[in-house]
């Protein structure tokens, strides 16, 4: 089958889940036995008829198969629609803080995964020695202990403690930078960024050093790599290529773990009061905003099935084997 | 000078626990030029004493004795570095599995292109041009060096890994067991162009392998090793001619001929010794039926021997000794009445009547919607194959020719698409009606790997009473049972095995538990698909007389499924042999093998290796490889690589019994009258041909 054949194939796949995955969002919401304005009536601020009227306004009153399917023209051109309790539209709520989300988690999930997985090679390639093992146990406690307690450990030890950073939010309070390049491109944000950025290359790291250490180990004793090192090259050399062999479990796990990003750090965010979608989500489900939730919602669904899409092609493209079969 | 010499290695792995000395005081040594052999059965310590040359022991192994001298140059002491610089630009290595061998995400090209330029300051345009030449020299196409490894078949990767060895054009090549896992036209092939190659470029090589008939082909001079010993040392024509050790008497009686069908097949008993100590006496007298108590005083030095060296105390009495070797007596083995090969005696068992089993290739959806045609892969296509009680037919052919799909789908592990089996005269389809118990209790499987094949978790006890619990039985009678069988296949006594995990058993015992685990059923009909190709000869032997003797006993029918023609005969009655999912050729074994007629069949046969250094035997030069079984051209199969093919075989498919005489079929237009004028020396001229091209294309650029 040819890559280009491979390529249309997962991504009408890729399409296709999405199609289910909003449609479930907007069932499951749908399916709520209230919906936010009959609180309204319940608390005695609005009549019924304002109710209706206001309903009559977002587009409430219409059939729901109506609404299904403006809902979905709406997802197309990424109209969220307009917040319930903000009164702005859900896109200027949700964006800065899904931009903030990822210039935090993006930057410490590529570095850990290189520098981990590095270190989880030549930990597979010198099986039993000190470093092998003194890594293993370092990168599983800070595996096991969950994000918000490593988190609070990094604040008392150097806000608090040592003084040296500063303890919550991504910004002074007193400075009011305009742009994406003023906000990211500065000490001030380099200082606040540093712990939440810490804890996040600590988490991840003993899965990318266990999967690397792994599969490294598992190719050790194959065949072609002793004919590598019959054909005279160095350790290192070898290491390279065992390396190599190796990818393919390390690239699927990054892409599946890049996909499911904005699930485990709500802790973070609230442990650092980063201003991210983790946290826009919280506060949106706390004040029952559908609208944001929808859009937050969908944003990490599509976030998973993107990131399965590029796994399976880059699947495809590390292992040329892959392409032979139909996968 | 030698070129290589090696001098009382003792080579020893740690292990929990023991150390296990894998080669003991092992010397020999080879010149210039010159083909050395190093023959054993796996554990002997041939392929680590391969390693230590190169100097790629695993971790745990150490040359703890002696010295490896190459060119006047001691190996041992170099350091790492040096040792990078002596790999493949003095030594190349030719890998056992060529299938686990290349980098699978590194094309082939950049992987021999990396070895050249680890070596020597050349660019990559340069490095490329050699890459082409020596993929030229081993009979691949130059354009594929783009191609990864999975692209090629198994003999073709055997092919770019030889190209690989010759790029820097070394002057010693190991080759450890470099046809294992390869069919023998195959192996054919790869032997010739290795040979013709390495007497081109004028180095020395090193053959390590168990098939003693490659050897006896190949090398001029050879070593027997067994235990970590070298049993037996000399010129490979002497050592053939007249062997003075009993290990090696029993190797070669052990390996069978494929025109040897009227003698039993010998085997070894026994099993390795255990190398936890360095031996203290001869290795081989647990095995050995002349051992006396003198043997027990050390191992035996290597003396000279009638013109080569030998490690026993009694070679004054090798004339002797080969003689009482020649008779299964000596070995243990019950002698088996010469039984009437004559096949078709009793009722039949089973028949197969047009079987088909087609596999549907995936296409595309626009096709699926178009409701075009699918392609279909004719793994077995109109079988026809009777099987009487007490028979054994055995079924030929190389890898991908659907003899196992066969087995899988007479045995039910898969479906048929097309045609009918009978089992005793009753449909499949009846038995398998409301539940498989009863076809299951009338037909089983013995598969190719023990290692696989058997639940590492189960103990023999259990293991081989499962059928039996299956089909619902009482206890006693599971027990009862279960240790009938054990002993009657050779595993006595049974207490000893019951409560054995398969990890415990070696090879050929874990093969006889499977083999038990098939006949507590009493089932009528065995089908066996390459039962002992993961064995040793010595084992192997075992496992056929096992087999043959059932069959003769209990009046159980077998289909025994082998790529090794040479078992085959010597255990079949009838034998058929199998092209891209046809039948070419059956008939009574003594027929087809000394009269075959479809040239596939001779083709086969002739590409068996011979042990006996007098005769001179042609390769079989057969060109190309199986076509796609996707797209077969239409008439017969076989008309694309067949010397005698002409326009009639080009247009229709020949019927099986198109040659027929009695029970012999073959499905051929022009049978075979002579093998040699016919197909060897066509073969032969036709490839003379193709290289008279590359060479004049060459001339031309």
């Amino acid at each position: 089958m040819s890559f280009r054949r491979f390529l249309i194939k997962r991504t009408a796949i890729a399409a296709l889940l999405t199609l289910i995955a909003v449609s479930v969002i907007f069932a499951t919401l749908r399916l709520l036995p209230a919906d936010p304005f009959s609180a309204l009536v319940a608390s005695g601020s609005l009549t019924p008829a304002e109710v209706e009227q206001i309903r009559a306004m977002y587009g409430l009153d219409d059939p729901i198969y109506v609404q299904y399917f403006r809902y979905i023209q709406n997802l197309f051109t990424f109209e969220f629609g307009i917040s319930l309790t903000q009164q702005r539209p859900v896109g200027e709520i949700i964006v800065p803080a899904l931009v903030n989300t990822l210039v935090l988690l993006l930057p410490a999930l590529v570095v850990t995964a290189i520098v981990s997985s590095l270190a989880g090679m030549y930990a597979g390639w010198n099986r039993g020695s000190w470093f092998e093992q003194s890594s293993i146990v370092v990168t599983t406690v800070f595996r096991a202990v969950p994000i918000f307690v490593t988190g609070i450990f990094l604040l008392i030890i150097f806000s608090y403690g040592l003084g040296w950073l500063p303890a919550f939010g991504m910004r002074s309070p007193l400075a009011n930078p305009q742009g994406y390049v003023a906000t990211f491109a500065s000490v001030d944000f380099l200082k606040h960024y540093i712990l939440p950025f810490t804890a996040t290359v600590l988490f991840y790291s003993g899965d990318f050093l266990m999967l690397a250490r792994n599969s490294v180990v598992e190719r050790k004793g194959s065949e072609f790599l002793m004919l590598h090192r019959a054909k005279g090259l160095s350790e290192m050399e070898q290491l390279g290529r065992a390396g190599r062999n190796s990818l393919l479990p390390l690239v699927t796990y990054f892409a599946l773990r890049t996909g499911m990003l904005f699930q485990g750090v709500i802790t973070l965010e609230v442990v650092f009061a980063w201003p991210g979608i983790g946290r826009a989500l919280v506060q949106a489900i706390l004040n029952q905003d559908y609208p944001t939730v929808q859009a937050a919602v969908f944003i990490m669904a599509l976030a998973v099935i993107v990131m399965n899409l590029t796994a399976d092609l880059a699947y495809a493209k590390l292992d040329p084997t892959v392409e032979a079969g139909d996968v | 000078m030698s070129l290589l010499e090696v001098n009382d290695v003792k080579i020893a792995y740690r292990m929990p626990g023991d150390d296990v000395h894998a080669v003991n005081d092992v010397s020999f040594s080879i010149d210039e030029g010159d083909n050395y052999g190093l023959v054993g059965e796996s554990g002997c310590g041939k392929s680590t004493l391969a390693k230590s040359v190169l100097g790629l022991l695993d971790d745990n192994g150490e040359v703890r004795e002696g010295s490896i001298e190459f060119d006047g140059r001691e190996l041992l002491e170099l350091s790492e570095r040096d040792w990078q610089s002596v790999r493949w630009e003095d030594i190349a290595y030719i890998p056992q599995s060529a299938m686990d061998s290349l980098d699978p995400v590194m094309t082939v090209g950049a992987q021999i292109r990396q070895a050249i330029r680890k070596h020597r300051d050349v660019s990559k345009a340069a490095a490329n041009e050699r890459v082409a030449e020596v993929f030229e020299m081993v009979g691949l196409d130059p354009d594929r060096t783009g191609d990864y490894p999975h692209q090629f078949s198994g003999g073709m990767r055997q092919r770019v890994t030889i190209a690989m060895a010759l790029a820097l054009d070394p002057d010693l090549l190991i080759a450890d067991e470099p046809t294992t896992g390869l069919d023998v036209i195959v192996q054919d092939k790869i032997m010739d162009k290795l040979i013709e190659i390495q007497e081109e470029i004028d180095s020395s090589l090193l053959m390590i392998t168990h098939d003693v008939g490659v050897v006896a082909e190949t090398c001029d001079e050879m070593s027997v090793l067994y235990g970590g010993k070298v049993m037996e040392q000399g010129e490979t024509d002497r050592i053939f001619r007249s062997p003075t050790n009993p290990y090696t008497i029993g190797l070669k009686n052990a390996f069978p001929e494929v025109d040897e069908f009227d003698e039993q097949a010998i085997s070894i008993p026994g099993s390795l010794p255990d190398l936890t100590e360095e031996p203290t006496g001869c290795v081989f007298r647990n095995r050995c039926p002349f051992a006396t108590e003198r043997c027990e005083d050390g191992h035996p030095p290597l003396d000279e021997a009638g013109g080569q060296l030998s490690a026993c105390y009694y070679t004054d009495r090798a004339d002797e000794l080969r003689e009482e070797a020649a008779d299964p007596a000596t070995w243990g083995i019950d002698v088996r009445d010469e039984r009437d090969r004559s096949g078709g005696v009793g009722d039949t068992i089973l028949e197969t009547r047009g079987l088909e089993k087609w596999f549907k290739q995936p296409q595309g959806i626009l096709e699926d919607l178009r409701g075009a045609e699918p392609d279909y892969v004719k793994a077995v296509n109109s079988v026809d194959l009777s099987v009487h009680e007490g028979e054994i037919v055995g079924v030929a052919g190389e890898s991908g020719c659907g003899k196992s799909t066969l087995a899988e789908v007479i045995a039910a592990l898969q479906e048929r698409t097309g045609g009918e089996i009978l089992i005793e005269g009753t449909p499949v389809d009846d038995l398998l009606g409301e539940s498989t118990k009863e076809f299951r209790s009338r037909v089983q499987f013995i598969f190719q790997d023990p290692f696989d094949s058997l639940n590492p978790r189960q103990r023999v006890r259990a293991a081989v009473g499962e059928p039996l619990k299956i089909q619902g039985h009482d206890p006693e009678t599971i027990d009862r049972r279960v240790r009938e069988t054990i002993e009657d296949v050779g595993l006595k006594p049974a207490e000893k095995y019951l409560d054995q995990l398969p990890t415990q058993l070696s090879g050929g015992e874990r093969q006889r538990v499977a083999i038990a685990q098939a006949l507590v059923l009493e089932p009528t009909l065995l089908i066996c698909d390459e039962p002992a190709s993961m064995l040793d000869v010595s084992l192997k032997a075992n496992i056929l007389n096992i087999l043959r003797e059932k069959a003769d006993e209990r009046d159980i029918g077998i289909v025994y499924i082998s790529h090794d023609l040479a078992s085959l005969t010597q255990i079949a009655d009838r034998l058929a042999v199998m092209y891209l999912g046809r039948i070419a050729e059956i008939g009574a074994t003594e027929d087809v093998v000394t009269a075959p007629k479809h040239p596939y069949t001779a083709s086969l046969l002739s590409a068996s290796p011979k042990t006996d250094p007098d005769v001179d035997r042609q390769r079989v030069l057969l060109p190309g490889e199986p076509p796609n079984p996707v797209n077969l051209p239409e008439g017969c199969n076989f008309a694309p690589r067949c010397p005698k093919a002409d326009e009639t075989c080009r247009g229709e498919e020949p019927a099986r019994a198109t040659f027929a005489d009695d029970d012999h079929e073959a499905a051929c237009y022009h049978p075979v009258e002579d093998v040699e004028s016919e197909l060897l020396e066509r073969y032969a001229a036709a490839r003379e041909e193709e290289v008279g091209e590359i060479v004049e294309s060459e001339l031309t650029l």
